[in-house]
């Protein structure tokens, strides 16, 4: 049946194709008759009187159009008679006047908080905002452009409700996690992506983008407003649109911003080598594994680390006593100050050339830009930096009245540049570390090595170029009711990741350096993506009497493939030459694939009625090729409507105090493809052997095929998203609230299915069969108003964006409701762990509470000075319960969702300045911390000691004799002396280790999260600050420019945040176990200039 | 205009739209699906090549879990002598991955276009790899399922219970008779062929006889024989091959040692198969800083006892053998000792001074020689070879399995255990002095031999532990010879009198000074007449202030490495429970001897 379909559609295309072409070209030469033209001048202003830059001046139905320039004039040609013009600015209520010859046209517009005129970019086509019916949000462009970030996921941080960015670490060129409102689905999700039209391959084609080119972004969260994107808009949609030439004026502008960064909060290490080594030895004493393994230091180490505590100046480095052939090392060094620049200079350049003119009476306009981006990285060592070179031509232009076709091309390259190494190691490293001996040599310890692999040991680079056009042709007829439009993209990026790891030499001793490092190696990765994508849809408009329609109806389809071939071969003939055929090792070639495909019809129906009533539906059916052809295709529609109140008689009362009032509702489901290109073909893999056959490494197959999934039942998870929200306008519009609220069902998704025996001997197959409620809310708040201030009006505007969302389980086979599986009713971020009751004091309180089921490697002691525990069920006994319904002490004692995540942005202008201050944070969130980073000893015995760690429980005083061999700082420090009132526990190693898990697979020790070292991770940050001057429109004008702007900027500035004691609050949201090992964030200052001829 | 409007649409949509018929199908370039394998003799060798598992240098380590290594690790065995062992919390070793890998070759092998040879080559291989797959659970779990093809969900066969332990070893031993017989002699180096087949073989039958012999609680006493005959079949049949011999170039001191911190074996004759190591052709490996640093293992002073004498007595004969120092107690032992642990006046490669033992606490004060690559050369270090199966196991296999069979003479023990001794310079073994004089501290450790052999098996045993120390073969032994209460004995160290001055390199020259806990070192430390500064320790008993522990604290004895109590419950601890979160799953598995 569906073979016959196929068949038949083959066939009809083939025939008409050529019917298709002939027909087309034909159109494309029929001439038309020649317009009539009287030029039209004027300004545009606010009601203050002030110019407005960048209004739009669109002729309704038509291609023309133009903008105003920084005098806030404009200018038009080629107007007919009785030609409906309108004009526009975010901000601002839109004016429509009709041409009646006239060749002046002064406009004043009003402010409007709720930016209800704005044109919005939804899926397909362009909306007001008073007709949307779905949660949409569009952000200007404008509002990053000064901003010192060096792309727009960095910008967009905080800036629109339900959009979460979340950086993990702040490394250059570093992708953020970006979802839409929360928890996607178990095997995640993340929006996508559509710029100018064409949907991208995934979230990296944002970073390709400078931020000066965009002229909107636009959200759209719920169902309904993504559901004409299909099978890939799932968990909603960002569109980006890039700005195009205007007609009437020419410009020219040039930014440039240059900006200074330094670590932002880095966790500082105890660097007194005296209380170093001892606290981190007695955290070994009270363990089973005292010995020599980890720590075991000598008196006369000691007696050398004391010398050095209380004097510094002494050497750091020596013979060893007991060996004179080698090294020892006594170092006091904060490492962070060694391997992180205090100020990074970064650099961003943007220049645009726009304009717009008619050629024989048509009008064509361009956008020509380039920008430069080079964000430079913290390491001191090595280079460490990520780079944009962009080029962007778009032109516009109308060879037929009812024609207009754009051709927007991008070409760029980014480029980022690192060592072979890693420079988180730096967390491993110890105080009394060296990094040099004596005689220049690299030292023989953690921070030696580290720094002779970050300098000599070889690059890890990664290079992209590529390519992308996208073609776009608009057919208007029936004097602009209906249009026609097809998008051709056409993509292609080539990446390099060549990679080389050298030998490094590092000194044991005066006489013994050895080489160290491997064999060497150059690696050499080479991909390519090839990415094609093809819209074509129409959009007819008609409106009769009191009744508006809108349809659309169209046809997608995209193909993406991704091919790399790896060359490899080791052992460098020269370290100083890591080139893959200066090589004398044996070569070996992989290569790696990925492909997809997908098609699709859509539609989508908007009916409005007397201006008051809008109801929308869309349709789509999507077929991919995740899918095997049997469950391939899926049908994903959506409803939803809007009524406006204040447009209704009876509240014309209310008005202008409650100046506009809509609600609205919708419905959708959507198809999820977001699963493995080819996971329903069962494949075995290859790969090299790990051991030498016949004297090489030879070409193996890895093993049997697993049973990912069950072909028979392997289909789409489905997303079905019910929206409420209303807008409500107050005071003239100047204060404007939009609220949503949400509830989104993932049903359907691929989990593994019920647990077989072991015997099986590979994975249960997958299944859809989990599904999972999120829900929340989310709230914008907008104020704008104009005011006077010293006779010069002040321009006010904040917005306010608040947004929350859950997710909860709501089905998942686990019947026995295991906490360490999902079960239902789970809620994401659910904490489970102990409830703390302070330390054990004496051995009488041990004797009667038996915590030792949850003691590290069942092997230490339980001591005074131990945490305990609230023994909850009153057995006696401190267990982990494992299910939900017999928890024994376990509890919920915290969620480490992100909830209430804030955005808070104040704009103003005066009298040529102007001042943004732009906050973000997450209001509420727990943490539990782990690792090295936070419990230092307590984790492992080879950590660093932080200063928070020296207030450990320590039950007795030092003896005397002891006393004799302490330095001075410990003394001081009051380590020797007993601490009973601590805030830390007795100091044992691995009481808090990450490593280890018990029998059924649970952390045990200060590793199972517990309610005394919880933390807030909430965080409120600063995220930027400037302040700009804009020299006046006058005094520039003689200099031939139209804008002078220099300003200063700030970002990261300073944040509000109980986690910051420790580690930078977004450095949490780092790797799986929220370890923060994470590359540092950086604050920047910086100061650049806005330039336009 | 509408006319070309609508002739536009048309026109532009028919022309964009792809053509494409398989436009969706998408297929993956990098992975192979089964369908177009396994159709030629190179697809055949690809997956069984896939198969290959070799020890590397981790074997050297694996002796922590018995009496010839005193360790700080969390050993699995000696978490169960010490903890309160159940099935939940002993739940290793129930994985089963590699099981689907080997049937799925045997189910699939026969649809290529080869000849029968190949076939039965490449199937034998993988029977072979079944084989100790089985046996490896066998040695584990006594009663394992049999499964001979790949498990899919809805199959009945995941929920059966265990197949008995005689079911499943006659299986194994099918198995490896097909691959006996199938396998070829000629195999890409660094595989098994033929006779790496048959020498897993004998030590496969070797250790079920003896182990049946030995464990009357599975009765199945009277099969042992068969298993041990199969044993002296299939080592004789290497034998008498001749492909295989000693290595012994005439150099007693150093022709063992050769065997272990070699660049490259596989030209030597003893080899039946090498894992190979080539840093240059990126396969390194070493565990020197395991082996030889302070980290988690030392040898054991019963170890070192062990040895013979170098005139072929008994070391634990001499007077007074219990009180002597490390000096001492390495002269005129078995060459073999010196080329196992370091011995007094050893020198690492960067030093250039005898190396002074470094003690610490919890450790024995010996250091592990075998497998330590002595050298500053990191490709070198990285590049040694790790012998899998040397032809010195056929040969003892084959004369302790005749010695428990009663079948032993003199020209067996000339052509097997004297090879070894001759190689490093011992006296040969002598089967009737030996029968005429048992070792009276091995019928100690080893109380349930008995019969007229006596004397020359706990010799054979003896040999074993000497000639494969740190060469995983000490826990598989302690287990078939029901000696697991031996484990229950704390391995300790070095023995030394008390606080004093010791010379520890065998210069007679003191180079280390032992003094009471509570003292305190000095800061300028004596020297020796060597101008050397002595190394310093407090001494003390275990769990107090001093550096090192002693049995007598500052009384001396030998250095105390731990003191939890041990206890090897028998039979229960020398079978393993299946995890309980499988018996929850499939309630037609059981546990086998007070497990649960």
């Amino acid at each position: 049946m569906e073979d016959q379909r196929q068949e038949n559609r083959v066939q009809w295309r083939g025939v008409c194709r050529w019917v298709g072409v002939i027909i087309f070209v034909w159109a494309l030469i029929v001439p038309f008759g020649a317009m009539a033209q009287h030029p039209l001048v004027g300004k545009v202003t606010d009601q203050g009187g002030q110019a407005l830059v960048g209004a739009s001046v669109v002729v309704q139905g038509t291609p023309l159009g133009t903008a105003t320039d920084e005098g806030g004039q404009y200018a038009l040609v080629g107007l007919e008679k009785d030609a409906t013009l309108v004009f526009r600015m975010v901000g601002y209520k839109s004016q429509v006047f009709q041409y009646t010859g006239q060749t002046e046209l002064d406009v004043v517009l009003e402010t409007d908080a709720g930016n209800l005129d704005e044109v919005i970019v939804v899926g397909f086509g362009t909306q007001q905002k008073s007709n949307l019916t779905g949660a949409v949000d569009q952000i200007s462009g404008v509002q990053l452009e000064s901003r010192p970030v060096s792309n727009i996921m960095q910008g967009l941080q905080g800036v629109s409700p339900g959009l979460n960015i979340t950086y993990g670490n702040g490394s250059p060129g570093e992708i953020p996690n970006i979802n839409i409102r929360g928890t996607t689905s178990i095997n995640g999700g993340s929006p996508l992506i559509v710029i100018d039209g064409i949907p991208v391959s995934d979230t990296y084609d944002m970073i390709r983008l400078s931020p000066n080119d965009i002229a909107s972004y636009t959200v759209l969260r719920d169902a309904s407003s993504a559901a004409i994107y299909g099978a890939r808009a799932a968990y909603g949609v960002i569109l980006i649109t890039t700005k195009q030439g205007r007609q009437g004026t020419q410009s020219i502008s040039y930014n440039l911003t240059t900006a200074f960064g330094r670590p932002t909060e880095m966790p500082d290490p105890v660097t007194d080598p005296y209380i170093f080594s001892r606290v981190l030895e007695n955290s070994t004493l009270n363990t089973p594994w005292n010995g020599p393994s980890y720590v075991q230091f000598s008196e006369a180490y000691y007696q050398w680390a004391k010398e050095r505590s209380e004097d510094p100046s002494l050497p750091d480095v020596r013979l060893n006593p007991n060996n004179p052939n080698e090294w020892e090392y006594m170092g006091n060094n904060n490492w962070n100050d060694y391997f992180f620049k205090k100020a990074t200079v970064s650099q961003s350049h943007n220049l645009a050339l726009s304009g717009g003119a008619t050629i024989d009476e048509k009008p064509l306009s361009y956008y020509l830009s380039a920008d430069y981006t080079k964000d430079n990285g913290l390491n001191k060592l090595a280079e460490d930096y990520w780079q944009r070179k962009g080029i962007r031509g778009r032109l516009t232009f109308s060879p037929l009245k009812w024609l207009k076709l754009d051709n927007n091309m991008n070409v760029y390259q980014t480029d980022i540049a690192k060592p072979y190494a890693s420079i988180t190691d730096i967390y491993y490293l110890q105080p009394t570390n060296v990094v040099k001996n004596p005689d220049g040599t690299w030292g023989n310890n953690a921070a030696g090595r580290l720094a002779a692999r970050l300098v000599d040991g070889g690059n890890n680079n990664e290079h992209m170029f590529g390519f992308q056009n996208i073609f776009n042709a608009v057919g208007t007829f029936f004097n602009g009711d209906l249009t026609v439009t097809g998008d051709a993209s056409f993509k292609r990026e080539y990446w390099r990741y060549p990679r080389h790891s050298k030998k490094y030499k590092i000194g044991y001793g005066p006489d013994d350096i050895r080489e160290e490092g491997g064999n060497g190696f150059v690696y050499d990765r080479r991909g390519e993506i090839q990415n094609n994508v093809f819209n074509l849809y129409a959009n007819y408009n008609k409106t009769l009497g009191i009744h508006d329609f809108s349809l659309t109806a169209g046809y997608n389809q995209e193909d993406y493939l991704w091919e790399t071939t790896i060359a490899q071969r080791d052992q460098l003939i020269s370290s100083t030459l890591p080139y893959l055929e200066l090589t004398t090792g044996e070569a070996r070639v992989n290569a790696e694939y990925s492909s997809y495909a997908t098609q699709s019809v859509f539609g989508r129906l908007n009916y409005t009625i007397n201006g008051r009533y809008i109801l929308e539906g869309t349709g789509r059916y999507d077929g991919s090729s995740r899918f095997p052809s049997s469950n391939r295709w899926g049908f994903f529609p959506s409803i939803s409507g809007a009524w406006i109140v204040s447009n209704e008689p009876f509240f014309d009362a209310l008005k202008p105090a409650f100046s506009n009032l809509k609600l609205r509702a919708s419905y959708g489901s959507l198809g999820n493809q977001n699963v493995g290109d080819f996971s329903y073909i069962q494949t075995m893999g290859t790969d090299l052997s790990g051991y030498l056959i016949d004297g090489a490494q030879r070409q193996i197959v890895t093993g049997a095929p697993s049973l990912t999934i069950n072909p028979a039942n392997y289909t789409w998870e489905n997303v079905a998203t019910i929206n409420f929200g209303a807008d409500v306008g107050l005071v003239n519009d100047r204060v404007f609230a939009g609220f949503d609220y949400f509830i989104r069902e993932t049903t359907g998704m691929l989990v593994a299915g019920e647990q077989l025996p072991a015997v099986l001997g590979t994975g249960v197959p997958n299944q859809n069969s989990a599904d999972l409620r999120g829900q929340g809310w989310e709230l914008s708040l907008t104020y704008r108003d104009n005011f006077t201030l010293a006779a010069k009006p002040l321009r006010l505007e904040t917005k306010l964006v608040l947004s929350d969302s859950r997710a909860h389980i709501t089905k998942f086979k686990n019947d026995q409701r295991l906490v360490s599986q999902y079960f239902e009713g789970y809620e994401f971020g659910t904490l489970y762990g102990l409830v703390g009751d302070g330390f054990f004091q004496s051995t009488d309180e041990i004797d009667a509470l038996d915590q030792t089921a949850i003691i590290p490697w069942g092997a230490l002691d339980i001591v005074p000075g131990w945490p305990k525990f609230k023994d909850i069920d009153g057995d006696g006994k401190i267990e982990l319960g494992q299910t939900v319904d017999d928890m024994k002490d376990r509890a919920i004692i915290g969620n480490t969702a992100d909830r209430y995540r804030l955005g808070f942005n104040l704009n103003a202008d005066w009298n040529g300045f102007d001042a943004q201050v732009f906050l973000q944070g997450v209001l509420m969130r727990d943490y539990y911390p782990r690792h090295y980073l936070f419990w230092g000893p307590y984790q492992q015995p080879y950590a660093n000691v932080y200063p928070w760690h020296l207030d450990h429980y320590r039950a007795t005083d030092d003896t005397p004799e002891q006393r004799a061999k302490h330095s001075q700082a410990y003394l001081d420090a009051g380590l020797a002396d007993a601490n009973l009132d601590a805030s830390y526990p007795v100091l044992q190693s691995w009481l808090a280790d990450y490593n280890y898990l018990d029998g059924n697979g649970d952390r045990s020790g200060l590793d199972q999260p517990n309610t005394t070292y919880l933390l807030n991770g909430a965080y409120l940050r600063v995220k930027n600050i400037t302040v700009g001057y804009s020299l006046p429109h006058e005094t520039v004008k003689r200099w031939g420019m139209s804008r002078l702007r220099f300003f200063v900027t700030g970002e990261n500035i300073f944040e509000f945040s109980e986690v910051k004691r420790f580690v930078d609050p977004e450095a949490i949201n780092w790797g799986t176990d929220s370890s923060a090992w994470a590359y540092p964030f950086q604050r920047r200052f910086a100061f650049g200039l806005n330039i336009g001829f | 205009m509408k006319r070309y409007s609508i002739l536009f649409v048309v026109g532009l949509a028919v022309t964009a739209v792809s053509c494409q018929k398989d436009f969706l199908d998408r297929y993956p370039q990098t992975s192979v699906t089964p369908e177009v394998f396994f159709n030629t003799e190179e697809d055949l060798a690809l997956y069984v090549n896939g198969m290959l598992s070799l020890s590397g240098h981790g074997m050297y380590l694996s002796d922590q879990s018995t009496d010839n290594l005193a360790t700080t690790a969390a050993v699995e065995v000696k978490n169960i002598m010490t903890g309160n062992p159940s099935s939940q919390n002993v739940s290793g070793g129930w994985l089963w991955g590699r099981l689907r890998t080997i049937n799925y070759f045997l189910e699939n092998y026969e649809r290529a276009a080869v000849t029968d040879e190949v076939k039965n080559h490449y199937a034998g291989l993988g029977r072979y790899y079944r084989a100790i797959f089985y046996h490896d659970k066998v040695k584990r779990f006594s009663d394992v399922p049999w499964y001979s093809g790949t498990l899919n969900p809805g199959d009945e066969e995941l929920f059966k219970a265990q197949d008995p332990r005689d079911v499943v070893m006659d299986n194994v031993m099918a198995d490896l008779e097909f691959a006996m017989a199938n396998v070829r002699e000629d195999v890409p180096t660094g595989t098994p062929g033929k006779w790496a087949v048959a020498a897993m073989a004998a030590k496969i039958a070797r250790y079920e006889g003896i182990y049946r012999k030995y464990h009357p609680e599975l009765e199945l006493q009277s099969t042992a024989d068969d298993f041990l005959e199969k044993a002296v079949t299939i080592a004789e049949q290497i034998m008498a091959e001749g492909v295989f011999r000693i290595h012994n170039t005439g150099n007693p001191a150093s022709d063992y040692a050769d065997l272990f911190g070699n660049q490259d074996l596989s030209g030597n004759d003893e080899m039946i198969l090498v894992n190979s190591f080539d840093q240059t052709k990126n396969r390194s490996g070493n565990q020197n800083t395991g082996i030889f640093g302070n980290y988690e293992q030392s040898p054991a002073r019963d170890l070192v006892q062990a040895y013979l004498m170098a005139d072929g007595t008994r070391f634990t004969d001499q007077p007074g053998y219990e009180t002597l120092g490390f000096v001492e107690e390495f002269e005129n032992r078995d060459p073999r000792l010196a080329q196992t642990i370091v011995y007094p006046g050893w020198q690492r490669a960067q030093d250039n001074a005898p190396y002074v033992q470094f003690l610490a606490k919890n450790f024995s004060g010996y250091h592990q020689l075998k497998g330590y690559v002595n050298s500053t050369d990191q490709v070198l270090l990285n590049s040694t070879d790790v012998p899998v199966h040397r032809y010195a196991e056929v040969l003892l296999i084959l004369a302790e399995v005749k010695a428990e069979l009663g079948t032993l003479t003199q020209t067996d023990i000339d052509n097997t255990v004297n090879l070894l001794r001759n190689r490093v310079g011992m006296p040969s073994l002598d089967l009737a002095a030996a029968n005429a004089n048992p070792d009276p501290v091995l019928m100690a450790k080893y109380p349930n031999v008995s019969g007229s052999n006596v004397g020359v098996i706990l010799e054979i045993r003896r040999e074993r532990r000497v000639e494969f120390a740190f060469e995983d073969t000490r826990y598989d032994d302690l287990m078939c010879w029901h000696a697991g209460k031996l484990l229950e004995t704390i391995p300790n160290g070095m023995y030394f009198s008390g606080v004093g001055d010791y010379d520890l390199t065998g210069d007679g020259v003191p180079d280390i000074r032992l003094i009471p806990e509570g003292q305190t070192i000095p800061a300028e430390r004596e020297r020796n007449s060597l101008g050397v500064q002595l190394v310093y320790y407090t001494i003390g008993t275990i769990g107090g202030g001093a550096s090192v522990y002693l049995e007598n604290g500052v009384n001396g004895g030998f250095l105390v490495t731990d003191d939890r109590q041990r206890t090897f419950i028998e039979p229960k601890y020398y079978y393993r429970p299946v995890p309980n979160s499988e018996t929850i799953l499939n309630t037609n598995l059981y546990q086998l001897f007070d497990w649960e």
